[in-house]
């Protein structure tokens, strides 16, 4: 990148956010107002190199995109003299309010949308991160991430999500939804949880950037200055919590001098701030108020354990997670030693929330090692390794279990048997798969290193409980019959003797009733499309690409190929409405016409409004949302 | 990553509207997340010297000292080109004068 287009790049990060949130105030579309900064950026790029950084760019971008919004507006000629007054009103409005970037952060991470959704949405509107950067951040790839705020900005749209402050009672699930955000975008990056690196800083930052932000855009709510806190310390942490290699080290035994004091000192501050505006303490205060006892303590051994149980215990009653519960019994088990944290590990073990969750055995295996049960440790520390997606923690605990002596009498573990009944050859490939999963399972449950002999019914049936209670008849079934062959050949025909089989309930198709969808009140082009495809019977793709020269109002038919399209009364009575005098291009049209980006051909194009063909996708989308079933049921 | 930005001493008084323009651009920038600690520093100061075992304390002010540092900012961007440009708006309030960005390394 040239050095110009890097300065433009700074500047488009850090104004993106309030020149979206202007937009979307004015246009009341977030797709529109991004479109829209994304031509003033554009046009950054081609005049700054040349004529230089503008005195105040951000106003500078905020100035041409306003006027690419009042041109747009000006141009579509539909309902001409009402959006003639629009645009005039447009022109009227100012360029930024204040809780702008609070509203686009209440849309970009409005609960109806699915979380890794509302992440991508938010770093790109608020973060002015691109698609390219965010799939970086999350080990993913560009176009996923594109079709994530795509889909996000269609969901925005369809349900029409208001641009204003939530009030009363909304407010705090919704600042909640905000938080939730924020705290995951951290999280990703304070401890990747997949690759090799454990620390991604670059998320970290713009994680504690937002919270900061918010902090200051809703200055009255103590959880908003506890999430900030909360990051403070963390990040404060950031360079001390790997060592050389890149491997973790645990809080106990980090270098507390490489703590940024600094960051601890914000993080204080804004626990202050959420502590004098009062009230009962939520999760990110309460979890603040932990980090901070942690930063307080010079060393390891000052840490005020039972200062830090008491916290858990209330942060248990808001936030009753089976993660808090365990991390309540690390303190526990500091405070008043391991056989009291144990106590409150082992019911853990049979929650399903923790199936996969390799820090509980890795908690686990410290309380056991402290109790001086080393075998049991190592086992658990052997396990909690399979577990972790993540490569320096995998040595981690790896190194761990190997320091702990004993139980090296040679016995065949559950790991090996496993490994050799799976490398029979008198077994065909899809059997060999479903045998693995199920045995995958068990090995991860109750760890490699567990001898044969000691495998209990008791223990298999335990695993079934926690991985499979919800799961079809079927795959119980074949997990069972899995485990049963795995016995048979092992000399342990017991192992499921605590596991019953299960009986299928008769299969009932879900019924689809199209009266009821006709009965309701359908927007025009979304009726006249679902009658068309009913009464034809033709493929989807064929009737979206009709043109309106194709069509035989008549004689209620449409020229298709080298085939007909033919309707009846609903859609013969519908179309002429659709179509609403228009002569050429396509039949269907989308909601906006296309962006500058991508213009299609003309021949896609609706020459009277502008408006591009409506996509397939679009129309599956549609229909899915209104029904929750894919176009085909239609079909007659 | 974190910057530190020094702007040299200049012997104009600011006046009200630098204050006011300032006050809104420290402000708007620890909104941001941006800014973490600004300051102005003082006049002269103390100077220690070591040569060998001897360690000297001087006070200030020195005369020889053209270059005296006035004030600082650590800020935390994405890139050097968001602390270049923090440093341009800073720039084009105070008017006048010289200011040195450099990254800071270990944080």
């Amino acid at each position: 990148m040239a050095a110009a287009s890097r300065t433009v790049d700074a500047v488009w990060k850090l104004e993106s956010a309030r020149i979206i949130a202007g937009l979307v105030r004015l246009v009341r579309d977030v797709g529109l107002a991004e479109e829209l900064a994304q031509d003033a950026f554009v046009a950054a790029l081609e005049q700054w190199p040349e004529a230089g950084v503008p005195d105040n760019p951000g106003a500078w971008l905020m100035a041409v995109a306003r006027r690419r919004a009042v041109d747009r507006i000006r141009r579509s000629q539909l309902l001409a003299r009402k959006q003639e007054q629009l645009a005039r009103e447009l022109e009227r409005e100012p360029d930024r309010e204040p809780d702008d970037v609070l509203r686009l952060m209440f849309i970009s991470c409005h609960p109806v949308l699915p979380t890794p959704a509302r992440v991508a949405l938010t770093l790109r509107l608020v973060g002015g991160l691109t698609a390219a950067e965010i799939a970086r951040a999350f080990l993913t790839t560009e176009p996923r991430i594109t079709g994530r705020i795509t889909e996000a900005k269609q969901t925005i749209a369809a349900r029409r999500l208001p641009f204003e402050l939530p009030a009363g009672a909304e407010l705090s699930t919704r600042l909640a939804s905000v938080l939730e955000v924020v705290y995951l975008v951290f999280n990703e990056g304070y401890s990747a949880s997949a690759g090799e690196d454990l620390l991604r800083p670059d998320l970290c930052l713009e994680a504690l950037r937002l919270a900061r932000l918010l902090a200051e855009l809703a200055p009255h709510e103590p959880e908003v200055h506890g999430l900030a806190a909360l990051l403070e310390i963390q990040a404060s942490r950031a360079e001390a919590r790997t060592g050389p290699g890149g491997e973790p080290v645990p809080l106990a035994e980090q270098n507390r001098a490489r703590w940024d004091q600094l960051l601890i000192h914000r993080g204080f501050a804004a626990l202050l701030r959420a502590r004098d505006l009062g009230g009962t303490p939520g999760p990110y205060v309460l979890q603040a108020a932990i980090a901070v006892c942690h930063a307080q303590a010079r060393t390891a051994q000052d840490t005020d354990w039972a200062q830090i149980a008491g916290l858990y215990a209330a942060l248990e009653l808001v936030l009753p997670t089976p993660v808090v519960r365990l991390n309540r019994a690390v303190a526990v088990g500091m405070a008043d030693g391991p056989g009291a944290g144990l106590d409150l590990v082992d019911p853990l073990t049979g929650d399903p929330a923790l199936r996969d969750y390799h820090l509980l055995p890795a908690v686990r295996a410290d309380l056991l090692a402290r109790l001086d049960r080393p075998a049991e440790a190592r086992l658990e520390f052997e396990r909690a390794a399979a577990l972790t997606r993540n490569a320096a923690e995998r040595e981690f605990l790896l190194r761990r279990a190997a320091r702990l002596t004993g139980a090296a009498v040679p016995v065949r573990t559950l790991g090996q048997a496993a490994e050799e009944f799976l490398g029979r050859a008198d077994l065909d490939t899809a059997t060999l798969r479903s045998y693995g999963q199920t045995l995958r399972r068990l090995r991860l449950s109750l760890g490699d290193g567990l001898a044969l002999a000691e495998l209990s019914a008791a223990q298999v049936a335990a695993v079934f409980a926690t991985a499979w209670d919800d799961a079809a008849a079927r795959t119980w079934n074949r997990h069972r019959a899995a485990v049963g062959s795995f016995g048979a050949w092992a000399g342990r025909d017991d192992l499921t003797t605590e596991i019953a089989r299960r009986v299928a309930p008769p299969s009932s198709p879900q019924a689809f009733d199209l009266a009821l969808l006709w009965a309701r009140e359908l927007p025009l082009r979304e009726h006249t499309l679902w009658r068309l495809l009913h009464e034809s019977g033709a493929g989807a793709a064929a009737v979206l690409a009709l043109n309106v020269e194709d069509l035989d109002l008549d004689d209620r038919r449409a020229r298709s190929g080298r085939g007909w399209i033919c309707w009846r009364a609903q859609t013969a009575r519908l179309l002429p409405r659709l179509l609403a005098g228009r002569t050429r291009g396509p039949v269907f049209l989308a909601d906006r016409r296309p962006g500058p980006a991508r213009t299609p051909a003309a021949a896609e194009l609706c020459p009277e409004t502008g408006r591009g063909r409506l996509s397939y996708e679009r129309a599956e989308y549609l229909f899915k949302q209104a029904t929750g079933h894919t176009l085909r049921r239609l079909r007659p | 990553m974190r910057y530190l930005m020094t702007s040299l001493a200049t012997d104009t008084a600011p006046d009200e509207k630098l204050f006011t323009e300032m006050a809104k651009f420290v402000e708007e920038m620890s909104a941001a997340g941006i800014l973490l600690a600004t300051g102005g520093l003082e006049r002269g100061g103390v100077r220690l010297t070591s040569v060998g075992d001897e360690i000297t304390v001087t006070d200030g002010p020195f005369a020889e000292a053209k270059e005296a540092v006035g004030g600082f900012a650590l800020v935390e961007v994405r890139s050097r080109e968001e602390a270049i440009e923090l440093g341009r708006r800073f720039r084009r309030i105070v008017g006048d004068g010289v200011s040195v960005i450099q990254q800071v390394y270990g944080a």
